[in-house]
């Protein structure tokens, strides 16, 4: 597989603009290049961000049915007090760091699907992550991801740009495996690029390796000779994209909030990615919960409220879906560490200015639970059918293996 | 070779004899060097060709004791960083003994066995209960398993990273009872949810107190549990037991030193693990008699394992410079690591590295290339105390081929094509005149070849 690589649109604003950020300055582009904000962007141009929550997000004290005893009682110590809480209904509140996404709520760019999971769910973070990512079980084969299969369908884009990007630092998500495509993972914007002495030399050598001893049989050198390949001409690409952004907006300085502040970046440079894929780790609260999820979902409604803020100052509001999720909830009693178990159903979230705002889904059943977990009303392969048919414009069924029913999630 | 005879089990795990087709010769024993260890120099290659392959292997599996004086070194060194109390520190402490050690298979299984019982710096936060944890591995990495569980449960630095520093028998928390079962012992899908609740109990009143593990009797939930079939009053240590009693235990352990000195790819079937969990189950979880097996088989030396193998960073890393006699800042080198995603004592998770295609995407890739031209520009790297042209110069190195052929022996489990030695030579005879400068650009360009990620 090669990336080509193009001229960016924008590349020669990069030369008069440089490249390093100043937040509060906002440089007004030539309005020739600014995107026309339309109301409604072609499937085509539509982009989808992922947020995986990763350890196993509480949904109960995400989104709290504090109106139900049961949840009082479920947990003596960790429940959150009613007056603490961003209510939102007679019934439910959102947890009280969420400031960002209320807001986002009452902008109409936030809906949320409660008891999202799947049949006979599996509590080991590994096995259900592996099953949300792929969308098969353990039994069956499952080298590449939904998202991966998504970008199997795909033809090539004009511009040669990477049809999905992962930021970050941990491996590669399984997600966005696929069996046509490699995609980049950017740990860090400033460091994607070949250093020392040799660079270029180096860059010949890499960019187009003949193929080895005429089609090897080895699998994984095959693996890294594309690997490298498309590792060298991202890094080009992504480099110069990535030059002279101006933003009014303030991210957080949080790891979430920088990796976000760069897809805003990227999007707005006019690449045409379509996927992006970030983590947001530290929610296998088993111990002293409260403190650390309390900043974890700080850390998350910040970042993703300042990037659709920012997409919107840019026009891009209507075009980008950010969609949330965790490989499950957490048991509804507490246990003696002040923590919570692992669980199984749990909230997703979309974010952005083309869904259907609003909570989808019952209130959680407290007394109706499945080894002392939430039973699942939802799929979350009906959600996965919903982004991949209303938002991202193509057929889901080859995709998620079968037909799920969709759910109303976009205006 | 025919593929039927790999799928063979018997024929598998059988020593291996040398023969024309698959002569013990420097490219073998070098592949017996890189995967049993880090790696070796070309003399050490070259003298192991006059041995057999079975009786270089036993030595080095013999050779599971650190000898005093390097371990006094060692140990002096890691005691100089715990006093600042960074465990971020303290990974060069161990990057040190990665370079040095005279005992590499020793070293080896001690970073396997990390990646086993997956520990994290960055939520326990001691470095002395890190280093503790680490002198543990290390003194069980070619012990015994069962021992090696048994301690680990024990264990300060574990029990506080799976939030078990505390275990109360009103609501028992699951984190290290399930981890126990699906990580460390029997893999997920050998145990039910209820025994994980079961087992939870057995372990209440487990507790760290002043950084030392301890029992508090008034927290043990005494009433009579049921894990796995057995029924009885158990404690912690009976818990430890049944899970290590399952016949799901061996054959897990199997599996994952098959992928880890083996192949990466494909998972072996059932019956070519079932060999080497006897073997286990026999010698009453002694490991040392399984790596003298694998090390010694069939298998091992076919054309299904040698670069059947994605280097870790360490094995890329520490590989080139112990090829190479090579010294080196070895902070730089620890920082290095977690930087392209095997920090030592910062494991992504309990579950350790994934490895094999895991460890390689465009930004690791990139990063490896620069992690080697920050090594290779630092003046701080010396080979065997000298320039790299004047190593290779005793190395009887002259021409630019013969580097070529070095590297190759030495760093790659494939031969270079012709397309690719010419290439090299493009590369390198852009410097001309400076020898050090050729020299250094031709193994950067080596190291971060396609092939030369492969084991």
């Amino acid at each position: 597989m090669h990336i080509a690589t193009n001229q960016n649109r924008r590349n020669f604003l990069g030369s008069s603009i440089s490249g390093a950020t100043a937040l509060g300055i906002g440089a007004a582009l030539p309005a020739c290049f600014a995107e026309a904000a339309s109301a409604a962007p072609k499937a085509n141009e539509r982009i989808l961000v992922v947020v995986q929550m990763s350890g196993g997000n509480d949904g109960l004290n995400t989104i709290v049915p504090f109106a139900d005893d049961h949840y009082r009682s479920a947990r003596p110590k960790l429940a959150i007090p009613k007056n603490e809480l961003r209510k939102i209904s007679d019934e439910d509140g959102l947890h009280p760091s969420m400031t960002g996404i209320e807001e986002l709520l009452q902008n109409g760019q936030f809906a949320a699907i409660r008891n999202v999971g799947y049949e006979k769910p599996n509590r080991s973070h590994f096995e259900s992550m592996d099953i949300w990512h792929t969308c098969r079980r353990k039994d069956e084969p499952r080298g590449d991801g939904w998202l991966g299969r998504y970008l199997d369908q795909q033809p090539a884009t004009s511009g040669g740009d990477v049809p999905a990007l992962h930021l970050g630092q941990e491996q590669q998500p399984v997600a966005v495996a696929s069996s046509t495509v490699r995609v980049p993972t950017v740990k860090d914007l400033a460091e994607f690029q070949l250093r020392g002495s040799d660079k270029q030399s180096l860059r010949d050598l890499l960019e187009n390796r003949p193929p080895t001893n005429p089609s090897s049989d080895n699998d994984l050198l095959n693996f890294l000779q594309s690997s490298t390949t498309s590792a060298i001409a991202a890094s080009q690409r992504v480099t110069d994209a990535a030059q002279g952004y101006k933003s009014k907006v303030k991210y957080p300085e949080t790891e979430l909030g920088n990796k976000l502040r760069v897809v805003a970046q990227l999007i707005d440079a006019g690449l045409t990615t379509r996927i992006y894929y970030v983590q947001h780790d530290g929610f296998d609260t088993h111990a002293q919960q409260a403190e650390t999820h309390s900043v974890l979902l700080r850390q998350w409604s910040d970042a993703v409220s300042a990037l659709i803020r920012d997409l919107n100052a840019h026009d891009h509001g209507q075009r980008v879906c950010v969609m949330t999720f965790s490989e499950f909830g957490r048991r509804v009693s507490e246990n003696a560490s002040e923590g919570t178990d692992h669980g199984a159903a749990g909230p997703m979230f979309l974010c952005g200015g083309g869904v259907k705002a609003g909570i989808i889904g019952k209130r959680p059943n407290l007394t109706d639970l499945q080894q002392g977990d939430l039973k699942h009303e939802y799929d979350f392969r009906q959600v996965y059918a919903s982004v991949l048919k209303d938002w991202l414009g193509t057929d889901p069924t080859p995709i998620l293996g079968k037909e799920y029913q969709s759910l109303p999630l976009f205006a | 070779m025919n593929d039927m005879k790999f799928a063979d089990p018997t024929w598998a795990w059988q020593p291996f004899e040398p023969t024309a087709d698959r002569p013990w010769d420097r490219s073998l024993v070098s592949h017996l060097y890189r995967r049993a260890g880090f790696g070796a120099d070309l003399p050490s290659i070259e003298k192991a060709i006059d041995r057999s392959p079975a009786d270089v292997v036993n030595e080095l599996v013999a050779s599971n004791r650190e000898q005093s004086d390097f371990r006094a070194t060692a140990d002096a060194l890691a005691n100089a960083t715990l006093a600042g109390g960074d465990p971020a520190k303290l990974s060069a402490a161990w990057v040190y003994r990665l370079l040095y050690t005279p005992n590499q298979v020793l070293e080896k299984l001690t970073l396997f066995w990390h990646g086993h019982f997956a520990t994290g710096a960055e939520k326990v936060k001691d470095a002395r209960m890190m280093w503790n944890q680490n002198q543990l591995l290390r003194e069980h990495a070619l012990g015994n398993f069962g021992d090696l569980a048994m301690k680990i449960s024990h264990d300060p630095a574990m029990l506080i990273y799976l939030d078990s520093a505390i275990n109360r028998k009103a609501h028992p928390n699951e984190n290290f009872a399930r981890e126990l079962m699906e990580l460390f012992c029997l893999g997920e899908g050998n145990y039910s949810e209820k025994d994980v609740l079961e087992l939870a109990r057995c372990f209440t009143g487990w507790e760290i107190k002043n950084k030392k593990f301890r029992k508090n009797r008034y927290q043990h939930d005494s009433k009579e549990k049921s894990v796995l079939g057995q029924s009885g009053n158990f404690d912690g240590e009976d818990g430890v037991r049944i899970v290590l009693e399952q016949p799901a235990a061996p054959k897990f352990i199997a599996r994952k030193l098959y992928r880890f000195f083996v192949c990466d790819e494909p998972r072996p079937t059932d019956a070519m693990l079932q060999p080497l969990a006897d073997l286990l189950r026999e010698h009453d979880f002694e490991v040392a008699p399984v790596i003298a097996r694998i090390l010694g088989s069939n298998i091992f030396y076919s054309t299904n394992s040698v670069g059947r193998k994605i280097k870790s960073p360490v094995e890329l890393v520490i590989g080139t410079l112990r090829c190479l006699n090579a010294t080196t800042n070895t902070q730089r080198v620890a920082k290095g690591l977690r930087n392209i995603g095997q920090g030592l004592f910062y494991p992504p998770n309990v579950k350790g590295w994934d490895g094999g295609r895991a460890w390689i995407n465009s930004s690791t890739l990139l990063g490896r290339a620069n992690l080697v031209a920050d090594i290779l520009d630092s003046n701080t790297t010396r080979f065997d105390g000298k320039s790299l042209s004047e190593y290779l110069h005793t190395q009887n190195v002259r021409t630019t081929d013969q580097a070529i052929e070095h590297f190759e022996v030495c760093l790659l489990a494939v031969r270079l094509d012709e397309a690719t030695k010419a290439q090299l030579r493009k590369t390198t005879a852009a410097h001309t005149g400076d020898k050090e400068r050729q020299m250094r650009s031709l193994l950067h360009a080596v190291t971060s070849l396609p092939v030369c990620q492969l084991a």
